[in-house]
């Protein structure tokens, strides 16, 4: 087999090329549609996620959390400080702002009944009645189709009070997100839900205890609720099998740059990233340089190293990540000075703006790179990037310093003589602008 | 040595008027159990169970305090400038200690090489887009961003780029009391959250996001809430500076002493800053028991009432029907020669007085003015201390008097109709009690602190000495506020005109009866 591995079948994408896959008839008819859930709704709510865990689903959204036990941490009956009881949410975290990924509109566009079977089968796992999808503000077209797919479940019975003739009610709202980046963190989206900034929360106390409007909350990505009907109707051990000893499951990947067939795919987990390239049609326009493996978060990979293997562990040890599975491929036309600038203007454009660091961290790295290309770097400057990269790196609330510093450290530990040969050419264009340092920039 | 000597037991709760937050001394449960434990720096200390990092090394004061910019005790935790970072044994991260909940047995170190590293880096990005312009900025000296980077800063920066300029933010008027410069901010939203949280006005917003984040007021109404001079002590930096003080005078020639504002019933306690005798600022001093952290603007505001060049401070006697200066001693005698005469003699006495002044007025009236006489306290603005009522959720009361609970003490009842009936009236107040009504007979003696619109003002033409009274910071004595705690304050200032205290006007008018 292709894939090299005699357990893999899809489990999100088997039918997203047929037309009309994302109706709810042919969910229903074609794909067995919501017989997880009625399945799961005569489970009790620990055997769920008992399921879960056993599946080894881990977060599909960035950071790989596994989800089971994510489920198993809400409080089974939290009451306030009245001794009330108080509702528990269960929110879907859509807002795919990741540059490099966009496997979750796959999900929204194509199978979108797929992750709100899973997101009710998970209401009743944790006990929530209520559930949010906080989707990206720029996502109009999917925010269309989640709504009508939402408002056809809700007319067969799937969403509303007493679900299949039990006695569990869910309800399920979209929330749409204001264009922020940083709202995909979970507590900076709780926050964003709430009506607040999107600017994470301090942990403890985690969405577990304090989340949606002070709330028990879970929050999981898109795939991560796609894949949970699969898991509860053909068993968590056929899925856990097609995945690793500490990762089950498939993975959705975008794979875009230099390939000549991007898109996403769904692969098992023992792909190098060289075959992936191969399945995505090879690269394209020239050699292969470099590629980020999991979003622009990612650190990157010489062509070297691509011979490393998908799965969470592999990538962590090669020095970087799976996240949020978008795997950006260059090709040897690509200056990599110039490529990690535009991932850190975006940076620089998306820092929330809490932590000292990571506000203006970001902000010089950008602006030191922008100079280096313009032609006023030193040597200094390139030894300099790791010290500010040291500085910010794991000292901020939330991941984003550390996202910061994945393509800013390894663009330069990796590709140091492309910057080297800019300072001495004189930046991209060749010719030596002198910077000065005394004009400020208008903001 | 503390010049403010509380006569009753502070009570052990926290008021600082902050809704998250919860009083440090909470557990009122007996508790048999031994307190938890936390070693910071090599010692170890008991804590209250709940106290973080932060709060168990304000209160046994571990050595220095522990750097911090977003950390305010009366405010809730936002844990974002990343300054009070301290290493706990066994965490991987470094821990912002003012967010991490102490637990027995755990190991702090606010000083080791790590934590230092991380400071050193914070100074770092802070000053990356931090103008430095210290020099002309009104926080230098007493500003904690120069404080740190003394401190932990690193030599020299290796940022070259060009600094960020808020064009339109860098002399902002965000209301007529505070302005900002946005260019010095280094982001720690103690201001919004002071708005949010302790005024509950919701005044300011931060806007924009990542390194153009800029605080703004949230509406046309710009900063209306009536503690806005708070947000310019808290600053951090000299982002917010109170426009009264701007380019006055440099934080270091200060001299500072402890005393209590008068402008009403609360009586917060304050730290008036002058320099050779002028008065440039009061800032609060935190009391608990009183003011929790805060005061009021119009409270703050006062000392210009004092250092008006309208007040009088020299004796003045009616002459020819014209206000003339002269000695103190000629004001007396002519005082004394009218009151010989006079068929009734009444004394008002405002309730700005001391205990002191008004226990003195009521014991030696008789004695001094050589016959008998009516002493009543004249409030101006409620009639006793019952009608006393709380203007806000804070500090403002509507007494604007800060002793008449103290009066009332003595044992005074107030003026009949706040209405003067005698030949002649001794009106002794200081500043702040009101005026009593009087007709355009009236005899009156005005003692105490006058400004010269108000006696120009006064109905009556028959004024006959303004005898000067020193004011609030420039004696000694105590007032009970409307909680009734008694506050003993004594001279913040040397008083430099002719003012002269109660018992010496009092000595002066016994002496040659």
């Amino acid at each position: 087999m292709m894939y090299n591995n005699e357990h893999f079948e899809p489990v999100i994408t088997k039918f997203v090329n047929e037309a009309g896959s994302e109706t709810i008839d042919f969910y229903i008819n074609k794909e067995n549609g919501y017989k997880a859930l009625e399945k799961a709704l005569k489970m009790k709510p620990a055997e769920v996620v008992d399921e879960v865990k056993k599946s080894n689903l881990r977060g599909r959204g960035g950071a790989g959390f596994p989800t089971g036990m994510k489920w198993s941490f809400m409080p089974a009956n939290p009451v306030d400080a009245n001794g009330n009881p108080k509702p528990k949410y269960l929110v879907c975290n859509a807002d795919e702002g990741e540059p490099g990924t966009f496997k979750d509109r796959l999900i929204m566009t194509k199978t979108p009944h797929k992750m709100i079977e899973g997101m009710i089968i998970g209401g009743h796992a944790i006990g929530s009645n209520k559930g949010f999808v906080y989707i990206r503000g720029e996502f109009h077209k999917e925010i269309r189709l989640m709504q009508k797919a939402i408002d056809d479940a809700y007319a067969r019975g799937f969403l509303g009070k007493n679900i299949l003739g039990s006695d569990f009610h869910f309800d399920l709202v979209i929330y749409k997100g204001a264009g922020a980046y940083i709202c995909g963190e979970e507590t900076a989206l709780l926050n964003s839900l709430e009506g607040k900034r999107g600017e994470p929360r301090l942990k403890p106390p985690f969405p577990a205890q304090v989340g949606a409007f002070g709330m028990p909350s879970c929050v999981n990505n898109v795939e991560t609720f796609a894949a949970v009907p699969y898991i509860i109707s053909e068993g968590a051990e056929k899925y856990a099998k097609m995945g690793t000893e500490r990762a089950g499951g498939t993975r959705l990947i975008g794979v875009s740059g230099h390939v000549n067939k991007p898109g996403v795919y769904e692969f098992p987990m023992n792909l190098s990233i060289n075959e992936i390239i191969e399945i995505a049609g090879g690269v394209k326009g020239g050699k292969l340089k470099a590629v980020i493996p999991g979003g622009a978060s990612a650190p990157m990979l010489r062509a070297d190293e691509c011979d490393v293997k998908t799965d969470y562990e592999s990538l962590a040890k090669a020095g970087t990540m799976a996240g949020s599975g978008g795997i950006i491929v260059m090709n040897d036309t690509v200056n990599i000075v110039e490529a990690t600038y535009t991932l850190l203007k975006f940076y620089e454009h998306e820092s929330c703006g809490q932590c000292s660091q990571c506000r203006e961290g970001s902000h010089w790295l950008a602006r030191m790179f922008k100079r280096i290309l313009d032609g006023g770097g030193t040597q200094d400057d390139l030894d300099y990037v790791a010290k500010i990269c040291g500085n910010m790196a794991g000292q901020t609330i939330c991941a984003f310093a550390d996202a910061v510093t994945g393509p800013a450290l390894s663009s330069v530990k990796k590709f140091r003589n492309e910057f080297e040969e800019l300072i001495r050419n004189g930046g991209l264009h060749g010719n030596k602008k002198q910077v000065n340092v005394n004009e400020g920039v208008h903001v | 040595m503390s010049n403010n000597v509380h006569e009753i037991i502070k009570p052990k709760e926290d008021l600082n008027y902050s809704s998250e937050k919860k009083p440090i001394h909470s557990d009122s449960s007996v508790e048999a159990k031994p307190l938890p434990k936390v070693t910071i720096d090599g010692k170890t200390y008991e804590f209250k169970p709940g106290d973080t990092i932060m709060q168990v090394a304000e209160r046994y004061k571990v050595h220095e305090e522990i750097p911090r910019f977003c950390y305010h005790p009366a405010m809730p935790i936002a844990g974002t400038c990343r300054m009070c970072t301290v290493e706990v044994e066994k965490a991987p991260k470094l821990m912002t200690s003012c967010s991490t909940p102490a637990a027995d047995g755990m190991i702090v170190h606010t000083k080791s090489e790590k934590v230092l590293k991380s400071r050193t880096g914070v100074m770092d990005f802070l000053l990356t887009n931090h103008p430095l312009d210290c020099p002309v900025c009104d926080k230098a000296g007493e500003c904690e961003l120069q404080d740190y980077n003394f401190e932990y800063g690193p030599s020299h920066s290796n940022f070259k780029e060009e600094k960020r300029v808020y064009e339109d933010a860098t002399t902002k008027k965000l209301s007529d009391q505070v302005t900002l410069n946005m260019n010095r901010c280094v982001h720690c939203e103690r201001c919004v959250r002071f708005t949010d949280d302790v005024t509950k006005t919701n005044d300011l917003v931060m806007v924009n996001r990542g390194w153009h984040k800029e605080l703004d007021v949230a509406d046309e109404r710009g900063l209306f809430n009536d503690y806005q001079g708070c947000l310019t002590d808290f600053c951090p930096v000299g982002a917010l500076t109170w426009n009264d003080f701007r380019f006055k005078k440099r934080s270091w020639f200060l001299d500072k002493k402890a005393s209590v504002c008068d402008r009403c019933s609360k009586g917060c306690n304050i730290e008036v800053h002058s320099d050779r005798d002028v008065v440039y600022r009061y800032i609060p001093v935190y009391n608990e028991l009183v003011n929790g952290h805060w005061m009021c603007d119009e409270g703050r505001s006062s000392y210009n009432d004092l250092m008006d060049p309208q007040r009088i401070i020299s004796p003045l006697l009616n002459h020819n029907n014209s206000m003339t200066s002269t000695s103190l001693e000629t004001v007396i005698g002519e005082v004394k020669k009218v009151l010989k005469t006079a068929a009734s003699i009444q004394v008002v006495v405002g309730t700005d007085a001391t205990r002191e002044e008004a226990a003195l007025l009521k014991e030696k009236s008789t004695l001094a003015f050589g016959k008998p006489v009516t002493i009543n306290f004249y409030n101006g603005h409620i009639q006793t201390s019952q009608e006393d009522k709380k203007l806000d959720h804070m500090l403002r009361m509507t007494d604007k008097t800060p002793n008449t609970r103290g009066v009332e003490e003595t044992g005074l009842a107030p003026l009949p109709n706040g209405e003067l009936s005698s030949e002649v009236a001794i009106i002794f107040r200081n500043g702040r009690a009101g005026i009593p009504k009087m007709n355009p007979h009236q005899k009156v003696i005005l003692w105490g602190v006058w400004n010269i619109e108000e006696v120009k003002n006064l109905p009556t033409n028959n004024i006959i000495a303004v005898i000067p009274g020193l004011a609030t910071i420039e004696k000694e004595g105590s007032f009970k506020n409307t909680d009734g705690v008694v506050q003993k304050f004594h001279p913040a200032i040397q008083h430099r005109g002719g003012a002269v205290t109660v018992h010496h006007v009092v000595g002066l008018m016994t002496n040659n009866n």
